[in-house]
């Protein structure tokens, strides 16, 4: 145990010494950051239109479509919508400020709307204009029935159907839930591509340098791939946490809500996270010990890659049929249940016997890829020059 | 094989290993004593390398094993060994002296003693100023030394070298030399393998050199020397050698260049008849009687 500790020890000192680590993970956290506060920045609350008005009807039909635009926002909080208006003697005179940009659309009277281009900007403006304009139509033809009208708009304006489950989720929590899972499931498969892969190279530069046979001759193979799972992974995973953290700090900065999760599905994601990146590290690692040069460790890598990008989308599959065939089976594979069981638990849709059952044959499995990838990473490790064959690997752990 | 176990020693007890059809190690046998250096010779291919990693586990013999004090070698006996491998390797990116520490404590120093061999190493070998530096940063012989270093940084009491001298200038095999020396004037056992006849001659107390897999010439290099059946007898003559040749029996083998002569002959020979004629002759410039060099019984055994 205190030489897998000191392997563990020396890839994350050395991990954390090296420029590239340093780099990246600044970039991570600068990108995550961006991606969150930028929109926000840019955003700048209310949505704001200059309207010119010409003739007679126009500004009631304004004064309905900032009504109509902020039909959903609650008193107290910022409008939405906001029109500015500006009125003209002349048609002249507002197409002239018009196509001067003064104003971005002119409604002339109650019965035409110009703009300087037809497309999509201005389009929110103009929708809003002709729903007003409509609606107002609508309340004028009303006008004699009096309180009908206000039923009317009232009744256009209220909320849509409440939409609930069995289980009581509402539609909102629902989808919380499933967004999370489903998030949980693409940062597993970023992680294992980027960190796998940063084994897969260690591997390989220690098989490349030769400094291997030195190590080797003080520490058994397993000793030495899982120290470096154990110390890349620690490495790799604090980067991964401290870059959820910022993203999380940036998204309370820029105001936006983080719905309050339930700590199981949390705890559920994090134990397969776990269970799914030891799978892919040691496999990775098994992998880099066939390569000889750098330049071949991608293409031994190729398989697990592949089997990754299949675990994604079997999720994507679940997430349409969490009870059928493929998910129970995918739950008890230990390659791709990281994938599967989470997306399940999230859809509350996995008896607790299957649970309890994909976690023992996760754990199981882990125990025997060590074996495994230990017996073909000694065989392959002290045979320089070609990459070396599985079959070659595995025979070779006698030698 | 006799095991004497009231001394310490490393003994390789039959070994042997086949590849397929090839067999690495033939029934290997030899053993080196603390406080003396062993110098492992054998053509390429002959099976050192192998024998070498069977000591840590690298390789597992199909049967025979390596004894240290009587107890088979397990990986924790073999972490107080010193190895350096025939492929020279360290990493890359590592500075010396961290690259140093690491492999003293994965031989199961303490950081601190590992921190203190590693300075007097590096200063050993005048390194000191580079012990910050990364390893990729040195010159291919600098490299080398911490590769040395890096056998050595656990004060081993047993260390094995494949190829310790190849590709070392004269300076850095003198260099070198020292240090072993000093080790097993230390009490260390000390084995490595060469193709430099000369200097394993020079430096080594005993030879064990291998053949086809099989160990088939062990012992202390002197004693072996004596107990060749034939000398070497070597005149810088300008006369008529055939002649000299004639006044004695037991001459094996002659070759001659430009009135240097170079003669095999039976050890028991009596050359004085020869000396007197070469010397009455009034052509003899200079001559020498000596046992047989390592080189030569090297050929002896391996042709």
């Amino acid at each position: 145990m205190r030489r897998l500790g000191l392997v563990a020890m020396r890839e994350m000192r050395e991990g954390l010494r090296s420029k590239t680590f340093l780099i990246t993970t600044a970039i991570t956290i600068l990108i995550v950051a961006a991606i969150v506060v930028v929109p926000r920045l840019l955003e700048g609350g209310a949505d704001h239109y200059t309207v010119g008005l010409v003739g007679d009807g126009g500004a009631e039909i304004v004064d309905a479509a900032v009504r109509l635009g902020n039909a959903n926002v609650e008193d107290g909080d910022e409008p939405a919508v906001e029109i500015e208006t500006t009125t003209f003697a002349t048609r002249e005179e507002a197409i002239a400020a018009l196509e001067s940009g003064d104003v971005g659309v002119v409604l002339v009277d109650d019965s035409e709307v110009v703009v300087q281009t037809l497309g999509i900007t201005g389009s929110g403006v103009t929708s809003l204009l002709q729903q007003a304009a409509a609606a107002r139509a609508l309340e004028q033809a009303l006008e004699e029935h009096g309180e009908v009208a206000a039923v009317v708009i009232e009744t256009l304006t209220s909320d849509p159907l409440e939409v609930s489950t069995p289980q009581g989720d509402d539609e909102a929590g629902g989808s919380e839930r499933f967004l999370v899972a489903q998030a949980g499931m693409f940062l597993l498969y970023m992680a294992v591509l980027v960190y796998g892969s940063w084994i897969l190279t260690g591997v390989t530069e220690e098989k490349s340098s030769r400094v291997v046979e030195v190590l080797l001759s003080a520490v058994h193979p397993w000793q030495l791939l899982g120290g470096k799972v154990l110390g890349i992974g620690t490495l790799g995973l604090a980067q991964f946490v401290i870059t959820i953290l910022v993203a999380l700090g940036a998204i309370r900065y820029a105001g936006i809500e983080i719905p309050s999760l339930d700590p199981i599905l949390i705890a559920n994601l994090v134990l397969w996270f776990v269970l799914g990146f030891l799978v892919f590290a040691v496999l990775f690692g098994a992998a880099g010990s066939l390569a000889s040069r750098t330049e071949d460790a991608q293409g031994v890598a190729m398989p697990m890659s592949m089997i990754a990008v299949a675990g994604l989308f079997l999720s994507f599959a679940v997430l349409e049929d969490p009870d059928g065939t493929l998910a129970v089976v995918g739950s008890l594979i230990p390659l791709t249940a990281p994938f599967v069981v989470p997306v399940r638990v999230a859809m509350d849709s996995i008896p607790g016997w299957q649970f309890i059952l994909a976690v023992a044959i996760a754990l199981v499995g882990i125990g025997l890829l060590v074996r495994v990838a230990g017996r073909i990473y000694s065989g392959a490790l002290l045979r320089i020059g070609t990459r070396t064959k599985l079959r070659e690997a595995w025979r070779g752990a006698d030698q | 094989m006799i095991v004497n176990l009231t001394r310490p020693m490393l003994v390789f007890e039959d070994l042997h290993k086949s590849y397929g059809d090839i067999r690495a190690l033939d029934g290997c046998s030899f053993q080196v004593a603390p406080g003396r250096m062993l110098g492992f010779l054998g053509p390429n291919g002959a099976g050192k390398t192998t024998a070498m990693r069977t000591v840590f586990g690298l390789v597992r013999p199909d049967s025979g094993r390596v004894l240290w004090n009587g107890d088979p070698v397990e990986k924790e006996t073999a972490s107080r060994f010193g190895y350096m491998p025939e492929q020279r390797g360290l990493y890359p990116k590592m500075r010396i002296r961290d690259m140093l520490v690491y492999v003293g404590r994965l031989h199961g120093m303490s950081n601190t003693a590992a921190g203190n061999s590693a300075d007097l190493w590096l200063e050993r070998l005048g390194l000191t100023e580079r012990a910050l530096d990364r390893v990729e940063a040195l010159s291919h012989g600098n490299q080398q030394r911490v590769q040395l270093a890096a056998a050595l940084v656990h004060d081993p009491d047993v260390m094995l070298l494949d190829e310790p001298f190849s590709g070392l200038d004269p300076i850095a095999v003198d260099t070198m030399s020292e240090i072993l020396r000093d080790a097993a004037r230390l009490g260390k056992a000390v084995v490595f393998s060469s193709h430099q006849l000369d200097l394993v001659e020079d430096l080594c107390d005993d030879v064990a050199i291998i053949h086809k897999g099989r160990v088939v010439v062990e012992g202390d290099v002197k004693a072996l020397k004596e107990a060749s059946p034939y000398r070497r007898l070597e005149i810088d003559f300008d006369g008529e050698i055939g002649e000299l040749t004639r006044s004695i029996d037991g001459i094996h083998d002659i070759s001659s260049l430009d009135g240097h002569h170079r003669l095999t002959v039976d050890a028991g020979t009596d050359i004085r008849p020869f000396l007197a004629r070469a010397q009455d002759s009034g052509h003899l410039r200079s001559f020498s009687y000596t046992a047989p060099s390592l080189s030569d019984l090297f050929r002896e055994a391996v042709g």
